[in-house]
């Protein structure tokens, strides 16, 4: 079908239809730079650029690179698991509640069983996971099987989650948190940079290959475009579906883990917004919320805008309600862009 | 081919650039007084110093404007940077990015007495010195002063307050506007403390309204309901009195379920003068502010430091609303 670029004076065959550059594939470097994706890395790069020229001493320092790091490790973890979510054409509302739930059960085992020990910690982590993909089955069911609007289900536990998680804890965080978890989780480095930066990375890197080079991530992609043709393959789009809910629910618990060792006490008043945060970053990266398109890398870079904007703005002393404007001027600008890529696929 | 080139140009053009600004420094911001030199007064002009408070409201804003007028004196120029909520996983962004500005010191009223302990402890490490202003933190030490109304008494004055509103007999409740915040703790503990010294009060216990005053108004419905003789209320802060204040008009029940409030913003003033709140419980935020610069300008210069001050409490009622110093004591909502 396609031929090979070959350099020699071959009579191209009969069998092929046109001429030989037809069938070329572009070399990598240019497909990468032509991309959407590389305009948005390029937006990033020239925030940055702005900002460390009005703040040289105090922004593009290694320091400040390590707080926008650490402030993003957590929205990533986040966001990497609505990736999934927005790529199938669905939406998860519930992460804060999850986040918060997860964060919560973890914390009060962990203070339960009272000693710091890294079993201990490893145990709280189990539990979260657990608590978190729990929840995140219950989604994927609700919304594959009883056919519910994710919106809605997503919506319905997110409330639920957090009221649990004031039920159980009257309302009052959980602060008899090992400390020891802080200590190597929270705030520890690893070659000078924090842990909680390279768990993130390394969830983006694992899940980001996931996405992209393995049939699991295929059929997401597929769901998001097509969802009935890809069941008419003979896929269980609907165990598909509850997959995807529940890696955002696995993934939302380590949130929850991540966060409570962060700030030493869990934080049920905190997360709110979480879920509006998180889709921003992920839409901003490029994915669209109709689903069937997005990368791993264009919600990296989603997440970091807002985490460097606001940076940025308390660098710079500017007040940082102008940061919620910039960041629903750089959304509204990512989705007009995805809608015009739409309507040029479509004519 | 040509979109490549304009991108690939536009990285170089961008990559450049943040390099001609990264030139500046690549280590950790350097602190403004290494130890055993300290600066002259004079050296002090022109420098920064950071405030975090809470959250936005009156108290705050009194702090502020206090802290400004007592910088400007030195010269010194102040940054401020407000949490949206009265939350760690708020204000924590804005400690790191402040801190990364290098200022003189950080004036924060951290809204959380553990959750913000590791962001200042890096402050501190990171050369910028810090202060606690208001509320405070579990341990102290990394602080170079702690400044704060004394709460526990300010409780046990609201709480005396309140027993001489309702005749020292019938039931009371506490609406706490946040767990684990140094001051809602130290006045709800203060309240009960005196509050358990007059034997014909039944106390209901606290419930926590964080710092939303529509949840401080549904507290106050829904004990009505479970409680249609409640006597006394006392609302720990400027949005759990507000809320509270609102409850009792909503429920019909202002004037005869007296409560004290805490905090004197103009809104509560408008409340105590409606006769929706008997007593309010007034804090000096812009005393507060001033000492913390002081302390910032002792530290700073090698001078002695107070490692703790206590600032007092003034009661406002209707009948002293229109004194002088009362009126000082108003909060501002700006400066």
């Amino acid at each position: 079908m396609s031929t090979s670029s070959t350099s020699t004076n071959e009579t191209p065959s009969t069998a092929v239809v046109g001429h030989d550059d037809l069938y070329r594939q572009p070399k990598l470097l240019m497909s990468v730079i032509k991309s959407d994706t590389f305009r948005l890395f390029l937006a990033l790069v020239a925030l940055i650029a702005i900002f460390s020229v009005l703040r040289p001493a105090a922004f593009p320092t290694v320091y400040n690179s390590l707080n926008i790091l650490s402030d993003a490790a957590i929205l990533l973890v986040l966001a990497v698991g609505a990736t999934f979510v927005i790529i199938t054409a669905g939406i998860d509302l519930s992460v804060g509640g999850v986040l918060v739930f997860s964060g919560v059960v973890s914390a009060m085992v962990m203070a339960g069983i009272g000693d710091g020990t890294p079993l201990t910690l490893f145990i709280g982590l189990i539990v979260a996971l657990l608590a978190g993909t729990a929840w995140g089955m219950l989604n994927g069911f609700l919304v594959a099987k009883a056919r519910i609007p994710a919106l809605i289900v997503t919506l319905a536990t997110m409330g639920a989650a957090l009221g649990t998680s004031l039920l159980i804890t009257n309302g009052i965080d959980v602060r008899n948190v090992p400390f020891s978890l802080v200590e190597t989780v929270g705030s520890g480095t690893w070659a000078g940079v924090p842990v909680l930066v390279w768990i993130a990375m390394t969830v983006a890197v694992i899940f980001g290959i996931v996405l992209s080079q393995t049939r699991f991530g295929r059929h997401t992609y597929a769901i998001g475009s097509n969802a009935e043709a890809l069941r008419r393959t003979g896929v269980n789009t609907s165990a598909h579906l509850i997959k995807v809910y529940a890696l955002a629910g696995m993934l939302a618990g380590l949130a929850g883990y991540l966060s409570t060792a962060r700030f030493a006490t869990t934080t049920m008043g905190g997360h709110s917004t979480d879920n509006l945060t998180t889709i921003t970053a992920v839409v901003i990266g490029g994915a669209s919320l109709f689903g069937g398109r997005g990368l791993m890398i264009g919600t990296v870079i989603g997440v970091f805008i807002p985490v460097v904007l606001q940076n940025g703005f308390v660098v710079l002393n500017i007040s940082p309600y102008w940061q919620q404007i910039a960041v629903g001027a750089v959304l509204l600008g990512a989705v007009y862009l995805d809608q015009m890529r739409r309507r040029s696929r479509d004519r | 081919m040509n979109k490549a080139k304009r991108s690939a140009a536009l990285l170089l053009a961008a990559a450049m650039a943040t390099s001609l600004a990264g030139c500046g420094t690549t280590s950790a911001p350097a602190g403004s007084s290494d130890e055993g030199t300290s600066l002259t007064t004079a050296d002090l002009a022109g420098m920064t110093i950071g405030f975090i408070p809470g959250v936005n409201d009156p108290f705050y804003v009194s702090m502020q404007c206090g802290i400004e007028a007592a910088a400007d004196e030195y010269g010194m120029t102040v940054t401020t940077q407000i949490p949206q909520q009265f939350e760690a996983a708020v204000q924590n962004p804005l400690v790191n990015a402040m801190v990364a500005t290098s200022p003189a010191a950080l004036l924060i009223a951290p809204t959380d007495a553990q959750a913000l302990a590791p962001a200042l402890t890096k402050s501190v490490n990171a050369g910028v010195p810090v202060a606690l202003v208001d509320t405070s933190l579990e341990d102290t030490s990394i602080a170079f002063t702690s400044i704060a109304t004394d709460n526990a008494v300010g409780g046990g004055q609201a709480a005396d307050a309140l027993a001489g509103l309702i005749g020292e007999k019938g039931k009371v409740l506490v609406i706490a506007f946040k767990a684990g915040a140094s001051t809602s703790d130290a006045r709800q503990k203060g309240f009960e403390d005196q509050i358990a010294t007059y034997p014909n009060i039944t106390y209901l216990g606290a419930q926590i309204n964080d710092n939303d005053p529509a949840k401080a108004a549904a507290i106050v419905s829904a004990t009505l309901a479970a409680n249609p003789d409640l006597a006394g209320i006392f609302a720990t802060n400027l949005f759990a009195a507000t809320g509270a204040a609102t409850g009792l008009r909503n429920a019909g029940a202002e004037g005869t379920v007296k409560m004290v409030g805490f905090d004197a913003g103009a809104g509560q003033i408008e409340q105590l003068e409606r006769g929706d709140v008997q007593a309010l419980i007034a804090q000096k935020p812009g005393q507060i502010g001033q000492n913390a610069v002081e302390q910032a300008v002792a530290y700073l210069t090698g001078g002695t430091v107070t490692k703790s001050i206590g600032t007092d409490t003034v009661i406002i009622t209707q009948d002293n609303l229109n004194d002088a110093d009362i009126q000082d004591a108003i909060y501002k909502e700006t400066c």
